[in-house]
């Protein structure tokens, strides 16, 4: 039973030590990691048998962990691939490029437990080992900004982290309290959590909410996402957009699987007033920044209230908010390598100083344009079909109040980036510039990454349907 | 056992009203040998996860951490006073209100009077201490100092049960901690000296 996943874990750790090649081979060495990685998650997905139990029960490969480890090792080709063609294209970065294969093998491994985890404790653990891979890779030489910024990621992440714990320990002292042996193993604890919320599950639940929307970007401890999206060079901003949101959002979802079981009314209000208050922080920033990376940051603090708003209605909602998370990791990850591509070119984040996108970089100008339109949620994009089903959960639920102000925030988003967004991509050059060629070779992982976007608001095949529906079930999905 | 809970308020209050580090780095590590004498007396079975909770608990947070701060700062020529929170009657007393409101939650959530419910006042008098400070403070030194407050409080809070975690789930969890001191350090050496150095040219970002 084992065997299925066994690949997927050791074909993670043996590039640590093919980083270490001579220079030019880490960026391959990394692309065949990855590439391996991807292809072992598809076949565990496929192969392995539902629910199937392994490493002494720790992991499982339950459907929730096999929808997020294919998309976490998909997403990290792509990233593996924007790196390699980086390196190909400047030979100054070989340096920055081997400690990047080396980190984020570590962190990949950390980052397939996280998802695979049967035990809180145990994707508790992996999550922050991918935080204390993550967190040296912020740092740019020669920016003392990116290693503030690399800081107060990492004291933000082990605050909450640090609340997940405290959360944990209520959690626990909960099932002790109603006379039964407390465990963090997740198919047990569904097992024990029954009856009516005590003070200690409620309290606990608070904690491990906010600790893991902290690593989420929700309110109220949001404030790092932004500066480190912003000073992080874009390969690992796709990381932590794509791969490690996921991450921390699989470990929320295992608790609501766990908590919400036999009371799907549990926290949802607390999750509503979150996801509002995410969306309202983010959509006053969205209008104030000028800075096109800070701006992507800002609409990803607005994914994530959006998300909450989803999971707090559970029901009808939790299958668009599937499809609404798995096309905004494909989006952030679009957004984020193409910001890069831009800043590299410009010398500037700066929206007032860039225009005419389209003309001056062709793939990076329609890479902005539709990561754009799928990011504000607009057909034919997973997104859009997302946020509809969200809306009609929220109307069916009768949150008429939560729907108006949900409406009213996203359209002032929506006016705000295409405000600041459009200039850059169709407005006259302000300077006669000439850009090296671009490859179609270096635009094939975003490529690739909006191709799955537009079938999933196209159309998703019936097995890739089938994984949805039985994630959704698990949160209460009808 | 109470006593000792006593003590342990009091070594959390008593550094934020004397601006020295020194005093910030023995209150960490009273903290520390405080909650080993906790962990040594409390009585429950010795097993695995709990031999390696009271060396964690000795040899990480009681000597390692407060270690490693201090010889960065020597290191630094760091001389003057560093207050964990700003001195004046407005931040003591919001500390103190802290510690008012953890009592009350204790008194919520633990009902009966006793040692389980001092217990619980005194976790998250720590933790709400520790997230103050946090807030408070924008220098490295005293946002670590905040950070490892809060993991303390986490450490005191989890003694007050019997290890339910596998042991090497809890190994797991005390190397992160080491790691953890060792990332610390190299914020703290590498923030100084560039908020010091002259610019240097920035690298192509990957």
């Amino acid at each position: 039973m084992t065997s299925g996943v066994v690949p997927l874990l050791t074909s993670s750790a043996g590039p640590a030590n093919r980083a270490r090649l001579p220079r030019p081979a880490a960026p391959s060495a990394l692309f065949l990691f990855a590439a391996l990685q991807a292809g072992a998650a598809i076949a565990a997905a496929v192969a392995l048998e539902d629910n199937a139990s392994l490493a002494w029960g720790l992991l499982r490969a339950d459907p929730t962990a096999r929808l997020f480890v294919v998309l976490i090792d998909v997403i990290f080709l792509g990233i593996a691939a924007y790196v390699w063609n980086r390196a190909r294209a400047e030979p100054a970065l070989e340096q920055v490029v081997r400690e990047f294969a080396r980190m984020s093998t570590a962190f990949m491994v950390a980052a397939n437990i996280v998802v695979l985890a049967n035990h809180l404790m145990v994707g508790w653990i992996a999550l922050e080992v991918t935080t204390l891979c993550a967190a040296p890779l912020i740092v740019r030489r020669g920016v003392p900004a990116s290693r503030r910024a690399s800081w107060r990621y990492f004291l933000f992440s082990s605050v909450g982290l640090g609340l997940v714990l405290v959360g944990f320990g209520c959690l626990a002292r909960s099932v002790e309290l109603s006379g039964q042996v407390p465990t963090f193993f997740i198919d047990d604890l569904s097992t024990l959590v029954n009856g009516p919320p005590t003070p200690w599950q409620r309290i606990g639940l608070a904690l491990v909410f906010i600790g893991y929307g902290t690593k989420l970007g929700l309110a109220p401890l949001y404030s790092w996402l932004p500066e480190t999206y912003d000073e992080a060079p874009p390969a690992v901003t796709a990381l932590l957009a794509a791969v490690q949101f996921n991450c921390a959002l699989v470990c929320l979802i295992r608790v609501l699987q766990i908590y919400r079981a036999g009371n799907p009314e549990l926290v949802a209000n607390e999750l509503l007033v979150i996801g509002l208050a995410s969306m309202a922080v983010s959509t006053v920033s969205v209008i104030a920044t000028r800075n096109f990376k800070r701006l992507i940051a800002y609409a990803s603090i607005n994914h994530a209230g959006v998300i909450a708003i989803g999971l707090a209605i559970g029901k009808s909602a939790s299958y668009g908010v599937l499809l609404y998370v798995v096309s905004n990791a494909f989006i952030k990850a679009i957004l984020f390598l193409t910001a890069g591509k831009i800043k590299a070119h410009y010398g500037t984040k700066d929206t007032r100083e860039i225009a005419g996108l389209i003309k001056d970089l062709p793939f990076s100008g329609v890479f902005l344009m539709v990561g754009t339109f799928a990011l504000l949620g607009f057909p034919p994009f997973g997104s859009f079909v997302g946020e509809l089903i969200i809306l009609s959960g929220l109307v069916r639920a009768h949150q008429i109040l939560v729907f108006v102000l949900f409406c009213g925030l996203i359209s002032m988003t929506f006016v705000a980036m295409g405000r600041t967004v459009f200039p850059m991509i169709w407005a006259q050059p302000k300077r006669a510039v000439s850009w090296p060629r671009q490859t179609l070779l270096g635009a094939l992982p975003k490529l690739a990454f909006l191709v799955a976007l537009v079938v999933m608001g196209v159309y998703m095949p019936s097995a890739v349907t089938r994984v949805f529906r039985a994630v959704a079930a698990s949160l209460g999905g009808e | 056992m109470n006593g000792v809970l006593i003590a342990f308020a009091l070594v959390l209050l008593l550094p934020l009203f004397i601006a020295t580090w020194r005093a910030s780095l023995l209150g960490l590590s009273l903290q520390g040998f405080l909650m080993s004498w906790i962990a040594f007396h409390r009585g429950v079975e010795w097993s695995a996860a709990a031999i390696l909770e009271l060396v964690d608990l000795v040899l990480v947070r009681g000597i390692g951490a407060p270690v490693v701060l201090w010889l960065v700062m020597r290191q630094q020529g760091v001389r003057h006073g560093r207050p964990l929170i700003s001195s004046n009657l407005l931040s003591w007393g919001m500390a103190l209100a802290l510690v008012l409101i953890a009592f009350r939650v204790a008194d919520k959530l633990v009902p009966t009077d006793g040692e389980a419910q001092t217990w619980v006042a005194v976790s998250t008098s720590g933790l709400l201490l520790g997230l103050l400070v946090l807030a408070t403070q924008t220098d490295a030194f005293s946002q670590m100092e905040g950070a490892l407050r809060v993991e303390n409080a986490i450490a005191l809070f989890d003694l007050s049960d019997e290890p339910h975690s596998p042991v090497g789930v809890r190994l797991a969890q005390s190397l992160l901690l080491v790691a953890t001191m060792a990332l610390f350090r190299w914020y703290l050496v590498h923030l100084s000296r560039e908020a010091n150095a002259p610019a240097a040219p920035e690298a192509p970002p990957l």
